[in-house]
């Protein structure tokens, strides 16, 4: 795109929302004018005259919208959403970087998140060394190290080789990591934000090597990127020969910038942070690494001193989105049959099972799994639910298909302590008031 | 050892790479053709050992991370359809060379493999800390204050393991100290990671020499001795040196990844989810007749940025982005905010009424003049090639702004 479209589609996109903040303004006062004259006028011919109390304007007045034409065809080159969505934004927080803008996150607002696909504008970001912009034509990958043969591609010899298309989450282990001692944050875009689930597509990494001759004792490979930190982490050659993809598609157009444009790893259901982006370098060796993010960071220390190292896969869990502190139940009267909605899943094989509890974990009951249910990836469940105005403490649970059950925070912490700040998969409770209002505690004893 | 040339490089292709699209490929390293000759290829420098070939796990088996593992069967992989013709011998793509191999492979493995020749003193670490990473880091890597928040602390001046089983179960006990001394399994890290990850604004930017006096300098802070010996000033670090070091946590993780059985040894950790922790499906009376009890939060993080809102309405009239939009703002934000959005490197920063009132003292010719040839650890125009009138623009926009 060259800096001129580029330029007309930033002052659309402003041009737009004073167009129809204008026009909507303008008809308003029109219209209040009118009632209050005679409160009789309707503007529409068809319409009945007389605007009975118990009678909706937005039925009976035409809308803006409905009497005059939409935009030309031609304006969006590149859709972008309504105006009025524009609260549906990754956010940030001061505590969650690492002193600046350039080694921290933005949280996917998973409370507004319909479906099991989260749109590419809106997927959590985690960078540590801010968001490289790689020329798609000074792109190379190097694949070297215990091989027979090293190989060089340009981005296009990549595209050739035969694509697979996948939906996996990805989720940063340290999803709810602020809250390992305490509920911190009364939202679940902060709670359990830093999670997205695309459509990717690329290559099998084991379709790409398959004529590279790998050697006997190549156990484990670095994925190293070409952004700023150039940050590299090990997977072992059994992920590799199994499902790992070097993608360079996201829900059917290429990733974006802040995804690893135009190229990376994919390893389906582990740490966030192996599946580095911008990836440049492949090599494979007989040791592992030990790269900063797999020693200094991303490791799990325990009470006993000692911490879990290369933890591949986030274990199974699950969230109630719907309600939640953001979008809570404060609009519903007694007797109205509500859907609990949420999102389970599990790093570590295909969801199973979601129970959900209204008591704090005493009693539970199974919830429906609905949609696609596919391994390592989310999988929406619902609960049909007649609102009784009473308190709860509403909690979900998940089931894999690999034995793991979401355990509760006194059996997880039993196991890990405190201190582990990542891999925190312990069943998230929502206090929901007898006015409706939800707030995040937690149900433990230590 | 430091040339103001290679500085201004680093932080003119820093500035590019976060604006507009990068017209080079990723290559960051500068002296491609020395490092060629002076290590071989490691591929080769890696004994072979006779073991299995590493293998996809088959059905049934639990993949290496104690979960479930898929296969292709009938043409479909769970629930996805899969073309299962033959795809083998493809013809794309080239082997490198070993000079591009050579400039792209700087890692620096446990074992030595990567690391190259050189040295560097403690006392030369210490004058490059003070120019390139305490504004940061710290004194003696204290850490330091960001504009968000601090950045990590790099050393604690201790090199002990005692406090990594701390667990901040009461609000006043003091945590786990998780740095270099205290926590890293190996020195190899803070080498590769040094130069190839900082100083954060223009990586890969320190030469061999610089990162051995710099990774001298961290471990004499973090009071590491190696072969008996504590690191004081003259301490002259070199690569025999180097693999002499055995961090106090080397033995700190689990499971075992290292030697022929590493990943098995992973596999089987995993395999028990005892390991991590695991829940039951227990039904019903689960809490045994006790009441649940509730932890409500003691202090409530709601600093988002932008503050949370559901409403579906049109956004609020915002006067920065319908008013016309400063000329000289692009460029501070694409060229200057690495170095002015903070105090923490010494520059005005932008916002900072005082330190603005201070810099203008001199009067705005001076201002300009200092700010296009450079004045202390501003580099001329900020590192950038614009011209005058594009610096001037921004040099405005930060006064307007500090107002
Ligand atoms: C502009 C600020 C800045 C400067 C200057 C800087 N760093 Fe850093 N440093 C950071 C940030 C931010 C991180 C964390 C990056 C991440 O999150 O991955 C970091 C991380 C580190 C770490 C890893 C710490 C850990 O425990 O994980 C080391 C070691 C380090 N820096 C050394 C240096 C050295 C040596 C220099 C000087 C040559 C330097 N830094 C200059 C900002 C800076
Ligand atoms: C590498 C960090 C860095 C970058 C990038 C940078 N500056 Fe600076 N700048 C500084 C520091 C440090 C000072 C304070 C110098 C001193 O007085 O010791 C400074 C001072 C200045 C001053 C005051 C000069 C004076 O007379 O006191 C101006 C004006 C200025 N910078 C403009 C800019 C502009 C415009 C840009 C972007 C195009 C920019 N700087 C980019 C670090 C930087």
């Amino acid at each position: 795109m060259n800096k001129m479209t580029e330029t007309s589609q930033v002052l659309d996109t402003a041009s737009e929302k004073m167009s129809v903040e204008q026009s909507s303004r303008r008809d308003f006062f029109k219209k209040a004018a009118v009632y209050s004259a005679s409160a009789v006028a309707a503007t529409s011919v068809l319409a009945p005259v007389k605007l009975r109390a118990e009678d909706d304007p937005a039925i009976v007045e035409e809308a803006p919208w409905g009497v005059k034409l939409g935009d030309p065809v031609s304006k969006n080159k590149y859709g972008v959403p309504s105006p009025y969505e524009h609260n549906n934004i990754r956010r940030t927080t001061a505590l969650l970087a690492s002193g600046d803008e350039y080694a921290s996150i933005s949280m996917c607002p998973i409370h507004e998140q319909e479906g099991i696909i989260t749109p590419n504008g809106l997927f959590f970001n985690r960078v540590h060394g801010g968001v490289a912009h790689v020329d798609p034509k000074g792109y190379r990958l190097m694949i070297h190290g215990l091989l027979e043969k090293p190989l060089v591609l340009t981005l296009n010899e990549l595209k050739r080789y035969p694509s697979v298309t996948r939906i996996h989450f990805i989720e940063c282990p340290a999803n709810g990591g602020p809250e390992w001692r305490g509920p911190q944050f009364n939202s679940v875009q902060f709670a359990k934000g830093m999670m997205s689930q695309a459509e990717w597509t690329g290559v099998l990494i084991k379709d790409l090597i398959a004529d590279l001759g790998l050697k006997p004792d190549a156990r484990w490979m670095l994925a190293e990127g070409c952004d700023n930190s150039e940050m590299g982490r090990t997977v072992p050659v059994e992920k590799v020969l199994d499902d790992a993809m070097l993608v360079w598609a996201q829900n059917g157009e290429a990733l974006r910038p802040e995804q690893g444009y135009p190229v990376r790893l994919l390893v389906p259901g582990w740490e966030g942070n192996l599946n580095v982006k911008w990836v440049k370098r492949l090599e494979f060796a007989s040791e592992p690494f030990y790269a900063k993010e797999e020693t200094a960071k991303y490791t799990v220390l325990t009470p006993s001193g000692k911490a879990i190292q290369h933890f591949y896969a986030v274990e199974v869990n699950s969230i109630i989105t719907s309600p939640c502190p953001e979008k809570p139940w404060t609009d519903l009267k007694k007797g109205d049959l509500v859907e609990i909605q949420g999102l389970a899943w599990s790093g570590q094989g295909t969801i199973t099972n979601v129970d959900i509890t209204f008591d704090g974990g005493d009693n539970w009951v199974e919830a429906s799994l609905k949609g696609l249910v596919l391994p390592k990836a989310w999988t929406r469940f619902s609960y049909m639910y007649r609102y009784e105005g009473k308190p709860l403490l509403l909690a979900s649970r998940a089931v894999d298909d690999s034995g793991h059950v979401q355990p509760t925070i006194d059996q997880e912490t039993a196991v890990v302590g405190v201190e582990a700040v990542y891999h925190r998969n312990s069943i998230c409770t929502w206090e929901v008031t007898d006015k409706g209002v939800v707030n995040n505690v937690h149900i433990r004893k230590v | 050892m430091y040339t103001f040339e290679k500085y201004k490089k680093f932080i003119s292709s820093a500035v590019v790479a976060s604006v507009v699209l990068m017209s080079t490929s990723c290559n960051g390293s500068n002296d491609v053709e020395q490092k060629a000759t002076a290590e071989p290829a490691k591929a080769e420098a890696k004994p072979a050992e006779t073991v299995a070939a590493p293998v996809a796990p088959a059905a049934g088996e639990k993949g290496i991370d104690g979960g479930a593992v898929y296969q292709t069967v009938n043409g479909m992989y769970t629930s996805y359809a899969v073309n299962e013709q033959e795809k083998k011998d493809f013809t794309f793509g080239r082997a490198p060379t070993a000079t591009e191999i050579a400039a792209w492979d700087i890692d620096v493995m446990p074992d030595g493999t990567g690391l190259p020749e050189g040295e560097g003193s403690v006392e030369e670490g210490d004058e490059l800390y003070e120019e390139k990473c305490a504004m940061c880091h710290g004194d003696f890597g204290s850490g330091g204050k960001g504009s968000r928040s601090t950045y990590p602390t790099l050393s604690v001046g201790e090199a002990s393991i005692d406090s990594l089983t701390h667990q901040r179960t009461t609000p006043d006990a003091d945590g786990p100290k998780r740095v270099i001394g205290t926590y890293w399994p190996y020195a190899s890290t803070l080498f590769w990671y040094i130069q190839s990850g900082m100083p954060f604004p223009h990586p890969k930017s320190l030469s061999d020499n610089e990162t051995y006096a710099l990774v001298a300098y961290l471990l004499s802070i973090n009071e590491i001795e190696i072969d008996g010996e504590s690191l004081d000033d003259e301490y002259v670090l070199n690569r025999e040196k180097f693999l002499k070091i055995k961090m106090p946590n080397q033995n700190g993780f689990i499971p075992n990844i290292d030697g022929p059985t590493g990943p098995a040894d992973a596999k089987a950790f995993y395999a028990d989810p005892n390991n991590y922790g695991n829940g039951t499906r227990c039904m019903s009376n689960c809490l045994n007749g006790e009441k649940p009890n509730i932890v409500r939060p003691m202090n409530i993080i709601d600093d988002f940025e932008p503050p949370m809102s559901t409403e579906r309405m049109l956004p609020a009239e915002n006067t920065e982005e319908a008013g016309p939009v400063h000329p000289g703002k692009k460029l501070y934000e694409a060229s200057c905010a690495v170095c002015h959005a903070t105090d923490a490197m010494g520059a005005p920063n932008l916002g900072n009424k005082e330190a603005w009132a201070k810099v203008l003292d001199k009067g705005i010719d001076k201002v300009y003049a200092n700010g296009i040839s450079g004045v202390n650890a501003m580099p001329p125009k900020g590192g950038t090639t614009v011209s005058d009138d594009e610096f001037k623009a921004a040099v405005d926009y930060m006064i307007e702004s500090s107002k």
